[in-house]
C-alpha cells in the first residue's frame, strides 16, 4: 500500500541522515522508481540533453525531520538527483544561490476548488455551464431531469473535463504558488501547479473512493459491502488452496467492487465524518477489515482518538473548526483546538486543510487556501509539534492523494518542488521568495505582481545600513540575509 | 428622576459592577422605558411586551444590583475586589502604553481590587508579603484585547432595516452575557467587545461596550451606549429600493443635523430653563454624542466614504468618530483621517487584491496585494487597530487580523500590532484611561500567552478580567 511506501521513505530519510553517503544510492528503490544515480541510465534519450540545476547553499528542511544546514540540492530533469555538500555538478548546470535562505518542500492543498487551476470562470458542475439568462428553459430543466447523464467524481467523464480546463496562465495559480502551494487536490485528482505547460499536471486520479457511514442504514450497507468482499477473498483463497477446481470458482456477483478494491489495497477508502459515533464506527470497520481509512472532517475525532489511532487513520482536518459542545449530552462533544495534537498522539497521521478551499479575492485573507501555512500554526497552537505540522501540509496530504512517492518532502528521486523562504515557513510573516516546480522556477516574488513590494522590515533596514556602510568605507558588506528571518518571536526574547 | 443629568463628570471611569448602570443616570425613566421597549420589541422581532420587558430587566431594576460574587465569599481570590493582592511574574510583560517602549522584561504585575496596582521589573517592584504570587515563567502577559466591531454579544437580531436611520435602536437589548461565542473570545484573549448593530442601514443604532467574561449584564457592560453605529457605502445600499453613496451622505448628514438640534434644545433648557423639550427616544443618543461621551463608529470601506466620514461627521458635526471595518482602499484617505483625529480600525477584509485576471470587487485596483493596515500606515496614520466583524470572522481570530496585516507590510518594530489590538481601540472608544494597557489604576484585564499574540501558534493559557481568573486553559483549552 502506498502509505507504507512513504513510511519506508521517511524511515530511509532518518537512516540517511546518519549516513549521508548512502543518500543517492538507496532512496529511489524504496520509492519504486528507476534509480537516477548515473547519467548512463538515460542512454535511450541521447538526443535530449539532460537539464541540471543546482539550488545551492540553503538550509534544507527536508520535511522528514532532517534539516541540512547550508546544503545543496542537485536537480536533474526536474527530479531531485542528489542532496548534500560538495556535490559534483555537471558542466552547464544552472545554479540558484539560496545561501541564507531556507528550502522547504512545496505545500499541498487538499480539497481545493477548481478556481486554482482553471481560473476565473471554472465550471465545477456542468449545470453551471448553462447560462440562466440566455437559456432559462434549459437552466430550469437541468434541475429536474434526473436522467441527465452528469459526470461525477466516481464516473469517467470528469477526467478530461479537468485537464481540458487546466489554465497554466491562471493568476490564481500564481497566487497559490506565491503562498507555497505546488500541488493541490481537486475533485479526486491531484494536480501539480505548472505554469510552463500542462504536461503531466494530473499526478493521480481516483485513488480513493467515498464510503458513507453516517446513519444506521448507511453504516449497515457499507459494512455489508466489506463483509461480502472479505467473504469473497476468503472463498478465493480457499479455492486457490484446493487447486482451483474448474467449476467451483467463487463468483463476484453481488460483491461490492469498491470494498473489494480497498481490501486488495488498490484503492483508499475515504469517509466524510465529524461526529463521535460515526468516527467510532469508521474506526471499528477499518480495524475489522484491516485497512487504513482516510477521514475527512473529523471534528470530534479527539473524543475517540484512541480508536482512530488504532485504525491508523489518515485524518484531514481544519484545526479552526468550531462547534459548541452539546450541554445536554452526557459525553464530550464539539470541536477542540487540540484535535490535531490529540489524534496525532494517538497514532493518526494529520493533514491540515483551510476553512475555505478557494482563493479569496474579496479581501478576506487568513481563511482561504493562501493561508495554508498559517493554518498549520493553529494545529501547533493546539499542541502539535512544529515538525508534524509541517508534514501536515506537505507529506501527509501527499499520502492522502497517493503521490507521496513524488512530492511532499525533499528526498532523492522525488520531484524538485521546492520553496525558498527567508524564514520559518510556519511563521505568519514569512513569504515565499522562490517556488520551484519540477526543478524550474515557477514563481519569483520579486518578479511577480503580487508580493514584490513586501520586504521584511528588518532586512530592508539591514540592507539600507549595509549600503550606507559600503558607501562609507568602500568595503563589501556581509550578506544581510544571514540570520534575520523576520521572526518576531525571537526578537523579543533577548532579555 | 428628571433633571438628574450631567451632574457627574462624564469622564469618570464608570464602575458598573457596583453602581447603577450609567444609562439610568442619564436617561429619564420615561425615555428609557419608551425607547428601550421600542428598541427591544423591534430587535426581538416580536410585539409581545413580556419579551421586551425581559430584555429590559437589567436596565429597569431599581434595586441594588448584585455585587460581584467573590465579594460575598469569606475571602475573595487574590486580585479580585476584597481579596488579597496578586503578583503575576513573567518573562515579558507587554504593557502596551500608548507612548513608551510598551514592554517590560522580567517583570512583575501587581493586581489589587481588580485593578493594576503596579507594573515593572522584578528588581523595581516590591511584592507585599500577603500577595499571592503566580509565576507564569516564560509566558508573556498582555492587556486583554479589544474588538470594536463585533456582533456576537448576544442574539443576532441587530440589523433591523426598518428606517434608513435608526439611532434609537440599541444592541444592549440583545446582549447575552458569557454566551458561547464570548467564551471563545475570552479563550482567545479578547476581553472587551463593542457589540454593535448591523450595517444594513445608514444608522444602525447604538452599540454597547461590554466585557466578554462576566456572566451578568451588570458586570459585563462597560458603557452603554458604547457608540452610535453608522454605516457608509458597502452594505446600506441594499436598503429598500437600493441607494448610493450620495444618498447615504444625505441621510447621515440629515440624521446628525436633527440630532444636533435635539441636543441643542436640551442644552438650552438646562442652561436657561424654559419649557422642557419633549423626549424622543430616537434622538436621546445624540445628547451623549454631542457631549463627547460616546463615539460614532463608522462602517467605512472605501476611500470615498472615508473622506465623507471625515467631512460630515468630524468636520461638520464635530463628533468623536472613528473608522470601523476599514477595508479595501480606504487607506488612500489615511493621511487625511489621521490629521483629523479619526482613528482607523481595520478588518476583516484586510487586503485589497489586484483585479487583473481576478474577480473585481471594488474598482480599487492596487496592482499588488495591498494590506489595508499597511496602507494606512504608509499614509502616515499612526492610530491603526484591528477588528473582526464577528461572526463574519470568528471572534477568536482578532489577533489573526494583526498577523495578516504584518504579512502584508504593516510594521511591528514598535509593537504596533499589539497596540492595535489593545490600547489603540481602547483610546479610540474613549476608554484609554481604563482599558487597553497594563498601567497603574487600569482594569486588570490580563492575558497569559505563550508568545506574540499575532502568531496563530501562540496559545492563550489564562485570562484575568477585573483581576478574576476567568479562563484557564489547563481546565479545558477552548482555543
Amino acid at each position: 500500500m502506498k502509505h507504507l511506501n512513504s513510511l519506508n521513505a521517511a524511515a530511509f530519510a532518518a537512516a540517511l541522515l546518519a549516513a549521508p553517503t548512502l543518500w543517492a544510492a538507496t532512496a529511489p528503490t524504496a520509492l519504486g522508481l528507476a534509480p537516477t544515480t548515473s547519467v548512463a541510465a538515460d542512454d535511450d534519450e541521447d538526443e535530449k540533453e539532460d537539464e541540471w540545476h543546482l539550488v545551492a547553499g540553503g538550509d534544507v528542511y527536508t520535511g522528514t525531520g532532517a534539516v541540512l544546514r547550508g546544503a545543496s540540492i542537485l536537480i536533474k530533469n526536474g527530479l531531485i538527483h542528489e542532496i548534500g555538500y560538495d556535490l559534483f555538478v555537471p558542466e552547464g548546470a544552472g545554479e540558484t544561490d539560496v545561501s541564507g535562505y531556507r528550502v522547504y518542500p512545496g505545500l499541498i492543498a487538499l480539497g481545493a476548488t477548481s478556481r486554482v487551476t482553471t481560473g476565473r470562470f471554472a465550471a465545477e458542475d456542468p449545470t453551471w455551464a448553462i447560462d440562466p439568462l440566455s437559456d432559462p428553459d434549459e437552466w430550469m430543466t437541468s434541475f429536474e431531469d434526473e436522467d441527465l447523464d452528469l459526470p461525477t467524481v466516481d464516473q469517467d467523464g470528469f477526467k478530461s473535463r479537468y485537464i481540458d480546463s487546466y489554465d497554466p496562465f491562471s493568476p490564481y495559480m500564481t497566487l497559490a504558488l506565491a503562498n507555497g502551494i505546488t500541488a493541490c487536490e481537486q475533485s479526486g485528482a491531484a494536480f501539480k501547479l505548472r505554469r510552463d505547460g500542462i504536461e503531466g499536471v494530473v499526478m493521480n486520479e481516483d485513488t480513493s473512493t467515498n464510503f458513507n457511514m453516517r446513519g444506521g442504514s448507511a453504516r449497515q450497507r457499507t459494512r455489508d459491502g466489506f463483509a461480502g468482499a472479505a467473504k469473497y477473498l476468503r472463498d478465493m483463497a480457499t479455492w486457490e488452496r484446493r487447486g482451483k477446481p474448474k467449476d467451483d470458482e467463487p463468483s463476484t456477483r453481488g460483491v461490492d467492487t469498491n470494498s473489494l478494491r480497498v481490501l486488495r489495497n488498490e484503492l483508499d477508502a475515504t469517509f466524510f465524518a465529524d461526529d463521535r459515533l460515526t468516527l467510532l464506527a469508521i474506526a471499528r470497520l477499518a480495524q475489522d477489515y484491516g485497512f487504513r481509512p482516510i477521514v475527512q472532517g473529523c471534528r470530534e475525532g479527539w473524543i475517540v482518538a484512541d480508536e482512530l489511532g488504532r485504525a491508523g487513520a489518515l485524518v484531514v482536518l481544519d484545526p479552526r473548526e468550531r462547534s459548541w459542545n452539546d450541554p445536554e449530552s452526557l459525553y464530550e462533544s464539539g470541536s477542540s483546538i487540540e484535535n490535531a495534537a490529540i489524534l496525532h498522539r494517538s497514532g493518526c497521521q494529520i493533514a491540515v486543510r483551510t476553512p475555505s478551499a478557494s482563493i479569496d479575492t474579496s479581501g478576506i485573507a487568513g481563511r482561504d487556501l493562501l493561508s495554508l501555512s498559517l493554518q498549520a500554526g493553529y494545529a501547533i497552537r493546539g499542541g502539535l509539534d512544529e515538525e508534524v505540522a509541517l508534514a501536515a501540509i506537505t507529506l501527509v496530504p501527499a499520502r492522502v492523494l497517493g503521490i507521496d512517492h513524488r512530492v511532499g518532502s525533499i528526498e532523492v528521486g522525488k520531484d524538485a518542488d521546492l520553496l525558498v523562504t527567508r524564514g520559518d515557513i510556519l511563521h505568519y510573516e514569512t513569504l515565499v521568495d522562490l517556488a520551484f516546480v519540477m526543478g524550474k522556477i515557477a514563481y519569483d516574488k520579486n518578479k511577480e505582481l503580487y508580493y514584490a513590494h513586501l520586504q521584511p522590515h528588518q532586512i530592508a533596514a539591514d540592507l539600507e545600513a549595509d549600503a550606507a556602510a559600503e558607501s562609507e568605507d568602500g568595503s563589501e558588506a556581509d550578506d544581510a540575509d544571514g540570520d534575520t528571518d523576520g521572526d518576531a518571536d525571537e526578537s523579543g526574547d533577548d532579555d | 428622576m428628571i433633571g438628574h443629568r450631567h451632574d457627574d463628570d462624564p469622564h469618570r471611569p464608570t464602575r458598573t459592577t457596583f453602581d447603577e448602570p450609567p444609562i439610568m443616570k442619564r436617561f429619564t425613566f420615561a425615555a428609557a422605558t419608551v425607547s428601550t421597549l421600542f428598541a427591544a420589541s423591534a430587535l426581538a422581532g416580536t410585539n409581545r411586551p413580556g419579551d421586551a420587558m425581559r430584555a429590559l430587566q437589567p436596565t429597569l431594576s431599581s434595586e441594588p444590583l448584585p455585587i460581584q460574587r467573590a465579594a460575598n465569599e469569606a475571602v475573595a481570590p487574590a486580585g479580585m475586589v476584597g481579596g488579597p493582592g496578586l503578583a503575576l511574574m513573567s518573562a515579558k510583560i507587554l504593557t502596551c502604553e500608548l507612548d513608551g517602549p510598551g514592554y517590560v522584561n522580567n517583570g512583575v504585575l501587581l493586581v489589587k481590587d481588580g485593578l493594576v496596582e503596579a507594573v515593572g521589573r522584578r528588581s523595581e517592584i516590591e511584592i507585599p508579603g500577603d500577595y499571592e504570587i503566580v509565576d507564569v515563567g516564560d509566558r508573556w502577559l498582555m492587556p486583554g484585547m479589544i474588538d470594536l466591531h463585533a456582533h456576537v454579544g448576544g442574539t443576532f437580531d441587530i440589523n433591523d432595516m426598518v428606517y434608513q436611520a435608526n439611532p434609537g435602536v440599541r444592541a444592549s437589548t440583545a446582549v447575552i452575557p458569557a454566551n458561547p461565542q464570548l467564551r471563545r473570545s475570552i479563550a482567545a484573549g479578547v476581553t472587551t467587545v463593542l457589540f454593535i448593530p448591523g450595517s444594513g442601514t445608514n444608522v444602525g443604532g447604538q452599540g454597547v461596550l461590554m466585557k466578554t467574561g462576566p456572566k451578568t449584564y451588570e458586570e459585563a457592560v462597560v458603557r452603554n451606549p458604547g457608540s452610535l453605529k453608522i454605516a457608509q457605502w458597502g452594505n446600506p445600499e441594499r436598503w429598500a429600493i437600493g441607494v448610493g453613496k450620495s444618498h447615504h451622505g444625505y441621510i447621515i448628514r440629515g440624521t446628525l443635523a436633527r440630532g444636533r438640534s435635539y441636543w441643542r434644545s436640551w442644552k438650552n433648557f438646562e442652561s436657561s430653563g424654559g419649557p422642557e423639550p419633549y423626549v424622543d427616544p430616537q434622538w436621546e443618543v445624540f445628547r451623549y454624542l454631542f457631549d463627547g461621551d460616546a463615539q460614532v463608529s463608522v462602517h467605512t470601506q472605501v476611500h470615498q466614504v472615508v473622506m465623507s466620514t471625515i467631512d460630515i461627521i468630524k468636520r461638520e458635526m464635530g463628533l468623536d468618530v472613528f473608522i470601523d471595518h476599514g477595508t479595501f482602499d480606504g487607506w488612500k484617505a489615511g493621511g487625511e483621517a489621521y490629521a483629523n483625529g479619526v482613528n482607523a480600525i481595520v478588518g476583516p477584509r484586510n487586503v485589497s487584491m489586484p483585479e487583473r485576471g481576478l474577480i473585481g470587487w471594488t474598482g480599487d485596483n492596487p496592482e499588488r496585494v495591498q494590506g489595508c493596515a499597511a496602507g494606512y500606515w504608509e499614509m502616515g496614520h499612526r492610530m491603526v487597530g484591528f477588528n473582526t466583524d464577528s461572526p463574519v470572522i470568528p471572534q477568536e481570530e482578532l489577533p489573526l487580523q494583526a498577523a495578516i496585516a504584518v504579512r502584508h507590510g504593516f510594521p511591528d518594530d514598535g509593537l504596533q500590532t499589539v497596540r492595535g489590538l489593545t490600547i489603540v481601540p481602547a483610546t479610540t472608544i474613549g476608554m484609554g484611561d481604563r482599558l487597553g494597557s497594563l498601567e497603574v489604576g487600569k482594569d486588570a484585564d490580563v492575558v497569559v500567552i505563550t508568545g506574540h499574540p499575532a502568531d496563530p501558534r501562540s496559545a492563550v493559557d489564562a485570562v484575568y478580567v477585573n483581576g478574576e481568573r476567568m479562563y484557564d486553559a489547563s481546565e479545558r483549552r477552548l482555543w
